[in-house]
């Protein structure tokens, strides 16, 4: 079989599908925005944090910590997928718990 | 290419990089091509339905001598004291004109993970053969993903067998799911086809069409964009058709035991998050439904195979309409 080959454009962004879930009924989102979310694997668990509390409309926002696969997430998300041999065509399921302490390093984005 | 080479070497080496074995390739292609069987002849009589009228013959004119007289002229004929006596109309051969239709189905992991590949399949088995049955051009199938492949090339005639050497470089593994690497070399494969139809003896009117099939989860929407209107230019009719396969599934949310479910997994509900700079180059979220900002205008999103052949002939309708009022 024949394949044809291109040059590599700078423009590209790799993004994922998420679907982000959480065991606390309080927390849980709207029906509506449950669906998969298309997102940059460029993203940390302060951008994802925003992310949710934008979907629940917090008025204060709840700082959030996530897990993949019970494993809490401490890397970007690409970093997560290259480490774990995990291509990006995968739906990751997020889980979202309140984050027990605040964390420090908050402005890291 | 996919021709299996005269020395048994190089067949060995082509196998061993296919995802399926050649058995395995027939076997899938057999089932596909008789669960679909129904639906291709619909599809068929459907596009016969569409084409019969561009292939018509029609009466034109000016002719000195001919069958019938072009009313139009007379009236300018007596007026030039019947020198201008091209008044007859002759029925003429429309011209020839050819469809070069070119399947591209994505590859990639996420179709074999959602099970929108057998959807796929179904899909290909059934545009395929509806296609060569209707006899009116080339066919060319590609495979999509990190990279594109020609599964099935323009010059080379459709058959069973073709079919199950196309199954056969499906694997649905690919860890990438570049469309806009598809969509570049389309443009070219086309450019090349149509130069290669169009020697000496060509002459007719080329018409262009590529079907995508894909679950339609893709990034560079922008980019995407700019390539499609390029196509455009070029007279290359583009239709996504995004098999949808989860459309009808429940979000795992519930299932993973937690509250809030309602959506599911479907494109439908899917959005896409991104981080803008506002204007005091603060970061902000912005979420937008996902196929609104989808690259394509023309796409169709189907869950079930049998939606298939209503939907596509409608979509081809349309485009094979505006061929006929452009030739
Ligand atoms: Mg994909």
């Amino acid at each position: 079989m024949s394949t044809i080959e291109t040059e590599t454009h700078q423009d590209s962004t790799t993004q994922v599908r998420v679907r982000l879930t959480t065991r606390d009924a309080d927390l849980a989102l709207p029906p509506e925005s449950s669906g998969p979310i298309l997102v940059s694997t460029g993203l940390r668990r302060y951008a994802l944090s925003t992310l949710v509390n934008t979907l629940l409309e917090s008025e204060k926002p709840v700082p959030f910590e996530f897990l993949i696969n019970g494993t809490f997430l401490r890397t970007s998300l690409d970093e997560y997928l290259t480490a774990n041999g995990i291509s990006a065509e995968t739906t990751l399921t997020l889980e979202y718990v309140r984050a027990r302490v605040p964390p420090s390093h908050i402005a890291s984005f | 290419t996919i021709h299996i080479d005269s020395s048994a070497g190089a067949e060995d080496d082509e196998a061993a990089l296919l995802p399926r074995s050649a058995d395995e390739a027939r076997h899938l292609w057999g089932h596909y091509e008789s669960i679909t069987r129904d639906l291709s002849l619909s599809l068929t009589e459907q596009l016969r339905l569409i084409l019969a009228p561009t292939l018509a013959t029609k009466m034109r004119g000016d002719f000195r001598t001919g069958k019938r007289l072009n009313i139009k002229r007379i009236i300018p004929y007596i007026a030039s004291q019947y020198k201008r006596d091209k008044i007859w109309m002759r029925r003429s051969i429309p011209s020839k004109r050819n469809y070069q239709i070119m399947l591209a189905v994505d590859d990639s992991k996420s179709m074999g993970e959602s099970g929108s590949g057998d959807l796929a399949f179904e899909t290909l088995a059934l545009v395929s053969r509806a296609m060569s049955m209707l006899e009116v051009g080339e066919i060319s199938v590609l495979g999509f993903g990190d990279n594109v492949r020609v599964a099935h090339p323009f010059d080379k005639p459709f058959s069973s067998e073709a079919g199950a050497q196309i199954f056969q470089q499906f694997g649905f593994h690919q860890t990438k799911t570049d469309v806009k690497k598809l969509v570049a070399n389309a443009i070219s494969l086309f450019r090349d086809a149509k130069n290669k139809s169009s020697g000496p003896s060509g002459g007719g009117d080329m018409w262009q069409l590529l079907l995508i099939i894909s679950d339609g989860v893709c990034e560079n929407h922008d980019t995407i964009r700019r390539l499609v209107r390029e196509a455009q230019e070029e007279r290359i009719m583009i239709v996504f058709v995004v098999v949808d396969a989860l459309r009808n599934t429940p979000g795992s949310a519930a299932a993973a035991g937690g509250a809030g479910s309602g959506a599911g997994n479907s494109i439908m509900d899917m959005s896409s998050a991104e981080f803008e700079a506002g204007p005091n180059g603060e970061m902000k979220l912005k979420m937008k439904r996902y196929l609104d900002t989808f690259p394509f205008g023309y796409y169709l999103v189907v869950t079930d195979v049998r939606e298939l052949p209503g939907v596509l002939a409608a979509a081809l309708r349309q485009w094979f309409a505006e061929v006929a009022d452009t030739a």
